[in-house]
């Protein structure tokens, strides 16, 4: 890649993140108690190798990704981000931790499936519905009767 | 127990129904998985943990195992059907295969697939019993000091060797060695990195990161990037079978393909990435007619498949004996011997002498059941190609939230489990590799606790690492690893430059 191209705002932000992980690994190093001090490595040795890991890593990737990008990179994906698609799943699983305490695991997991099936592209709205019902309730029939997992049921109990 | 006398004793536990049902199941799943896009060995074992609590041991690591090698049969029909190749390790395959399929030669293929596998998986299992006693035994003269050096070697290979970048390779290695320190300390009893929030105090599940990672990042970067992919399924038309002259084309690849990739295996290299392309390159360089390859060359078949399961097989030495994984496959199934208490390495052989053996002897059964499996029947593993995908990734995240739910009712580890999935999503699609962070998410915690052993026993000496010979040997060689590329890419960038006109 020639130097002086834009620079590619992702990777830069992954390389921030990484080195801000490390800020966080340092903050709280001080927080976590020495063990009386009898041996030279105690629990805090190994976050402070990981610290200075974290940071050397990132700061790394900080100077490719300013510096003409991130070094031996493949082709980026023959399509770019379809969002939508994206934001279909992402908020399906948004919609299924806040309400699979309320509704129980197979309304909840139903809902899951429709939302991820509609990212894919599905149109089906009812034999999403009904396939993903299907499909959760025979999974939370066999978690809980088979195997002894608890899950929650529906307000309308068996499944 | 020496290794003939082990089998046996092995072959007897193996070989009871119930653990000849387990073995099955592995082996059904694991070629499903293998066949289904989107979802790998790891996801599929890691998903299987809950049953830990059911099952006996035994049982259990026979069904993991069966998974892990099952999948390596079911890949390669993907790879020989479908024109988009799923998991690296079968993508050389998929170079010849789908070429032969697209001219109606699906059949020989597939035979030459499965056979391919089954003789390369049977040797290998033969290599596994006569070499992991002897390996065992050496593993035993190991202290803190030579296991925290071994796996120092680990790390290194995992994120170096493997992938375009060893940075990258690094970024995700820290981050699974952050992830792996979060929690209860075993030596102090001190909480680390815990933010304050208790749900975290336990430290996070492999479970929940090993399937963010994989299962629903995949599904993110596959729905946002890959819609407009025509995949066609190639038919199986005419017959299964293999001519005369397929098979005798194709001995020759299965040996050399298992002969490349068992040596892969041991080694902390992780994947079977390398050996598959190396066989590919090899029966290429080989072939009387190169020009025949591209256009569905049988060898181009039968050796890498080869290699690819000599290799999988071969990397439960380094697990077994020593306790060291060397994929992210192998790493979950390391968390299975964890979740029963027993710890993989040297005394395994002797503690665990039963489980053991018994794990190897049902290589040799799966095999079979493999071979079985996929030979006969690989027309009805085809039609699993056909499910339509909204359906089939939106039964992946459904299950994937099962697995992180049920294990304690919180939605805290869904919420988990989707950060983790954009992460996932993030490494996909800016290359950075996803199993040295489960590599060290696994094994940091331990090399953290033989680290502090070994300087408890050196009284604070650091030298100890550089003094006893075995452990510098290691340290040597991890090291070598990152400096010779570097080495060797700065002066090739020096001579491009000098050779530059100015």
């Amino acid at each position: 890649m020639a130097a002086g191209r834009r620079v590619d705002r992702a990777t830069l932000a992954i390389s921030v993140a990484i080195v801000l992980l490390a800020l966080l690994v340092f903050a709280q190093l001080g927080s976590i108690p020495t063990d009386g001090g009898y041996s030279a490595v105690g629990p805090r040795f190994a976050p402070l190798v990981v610290g200075v890991g974290l940071l050397a890593i990132g700061l790394l990737l900080l100077r490719q990704a300013l510096s003409g990008g991130w070094r031996e990179m493949p082709p980026p994906p023959d399509e770019p981000l379809h969002a939508p698609s994206f934001l279909w799943i992402a908020w399906g699983l948004a919609l299924q931790m806040t309400i699979i305490g309320v509704v129980g695991f197979t309304i909840a997991s139903t809902l899951l499936f429709m939302a991820v099936a509609r990212g894919f592209g599905s149109r089906r709205l009812l034999f999403d519905a009904i396939g993903g019902f299907v499909l959760t309730a025979a999974v939370f029939l066999f978690f809980t009767r088979v195997l002894g997992l608890a899950l929650p049921a529906s307000p309308i109990g068996i499944v | 127990m020496g290794g003939l006398e082990g089998l046996l004793t092995g072959l007897e536990i193996a070989a009871t129904a119930t653990n000849l049902m387990w073995a099955f199941i592995g082996c059904l799943l694991g070629t499903a998985v293998g066949v289904l896009p989107g979802v790998g060995p790891a996801v599929t074992i890691a998903l299987l943990l809950p049953l830990t609590t059911k099952l006996e041991p035994t049982s259990a690591l026979i069904m993991f195992c069966g998974v892990y090698y099952g999948a390596m049969y079911g890949g390669s029909t993907t790879s020989i059907l479908l024109n988009t190749p799923g998991e690296s390790a079968s993508i050389a395959t998929s170079l010849e295969g789908n070429a032969m399929a697209k001219r109606g030669r699906a059949g020989p293929a597939l035979a030459t697939a499965a056979i391919g596998s089954f003789v390369a998986g049977t040797i290998a299992t033969i290599l596994v019993t006569l070499v992991a006693p002897p390996v065992a035994e050496w593993g035993l003269s190991f202290g803190p000091t030579e296991k925290f050096s071994l796996m120092v070697l680990a790390f290194m290979t995992i994120s170096a060797v493997l992938g375009q970048s060893a940075l990258r390779g690094f970024a995700s290695l820290f981050l699974g060695l952050y992830l792996g320190l979060i929690g209860t300390d075993l030596i102090s009893g001190q909480v680390r990195f815990a933010l304050g929030i208790e749900e975290l105090y336990d430290g996070i599940d492999v479970v929940v990161v090993a399937v963010g990672l994989f299962a629903i990042g995949e599904t993110l970067y596959v729905a946002s990037h890959d819609r407009r992919l025509v995949e066609t399924v190639e038919r199986i038309k005419g017959s299964l079978w293999m001519s005369a002259r397929d098979f005798r084309r194709s001995i020759g690849p299965w040996l050399r393909g298992t002969a490349i990739g068992f040596p892969f295996g041991t080694m902390p290299a992780g994947g079977s990435e390398i050996p598959t392309f190396l066989s590919y390159a090899t029966e290429k360089k080989l072939a009387k007619g190169p020009e025949k390859f591209g256009e569905g060359a049988i060898e181009g078949v039968a050796g890498p498949e080869a290699a690819n399961n000599a290799a999988v097989t071969a990397a439960l030495i380094p697990l077994l004996t020593l306790g060291l994984p060397t994929s992210a496959t192998s790493a979950i199934i390391l968390t299975g011997f964890q979740q029963y208490g027993i710890q993989p390495g040297p005394l395994l052989f002797t503690t665990q002498a039963e489980l053991v053996w018994a794990l190897i002897a049902s290589l040799y059964i799966g095999n079979v059941m493999l071979l079985v499996l996929n030979l006969p029947m690989a027309g009805v593993w085809a039609r699993l190609l056909s499910i339509p995908r909204p359906m089939l990734y939106a039964g992946i995240v459904v299950f994937a939230t099962i697995s992180a739910y049920g294990m304690r009712n919180s939605w805290f580890d869904l919420f988990l489990l989707a950060f983790f999935g954009l992460i996932g999503y993030a490494m996909k699609r800016w290359d950075i590799p996803v199993a040295p962070c489960l590599v060290g998410m696994i094994l940091g915690p331990r090399a953290d606790t033989e680290l502090r052993r070994a300087l408890q026993i050196s009284q604070s000496d650091f030298s100890v690492f550089v003094t006893r010979p075995i452990s510098a040997a290691l340290l040597a060689i991890a090291l070598a690893l990152i400096v010779v590329p570097a080495i060797a890419r700065w002066r090739r960038v020096r001579r491009a430059r000098s050779a530059r006109p100015t």
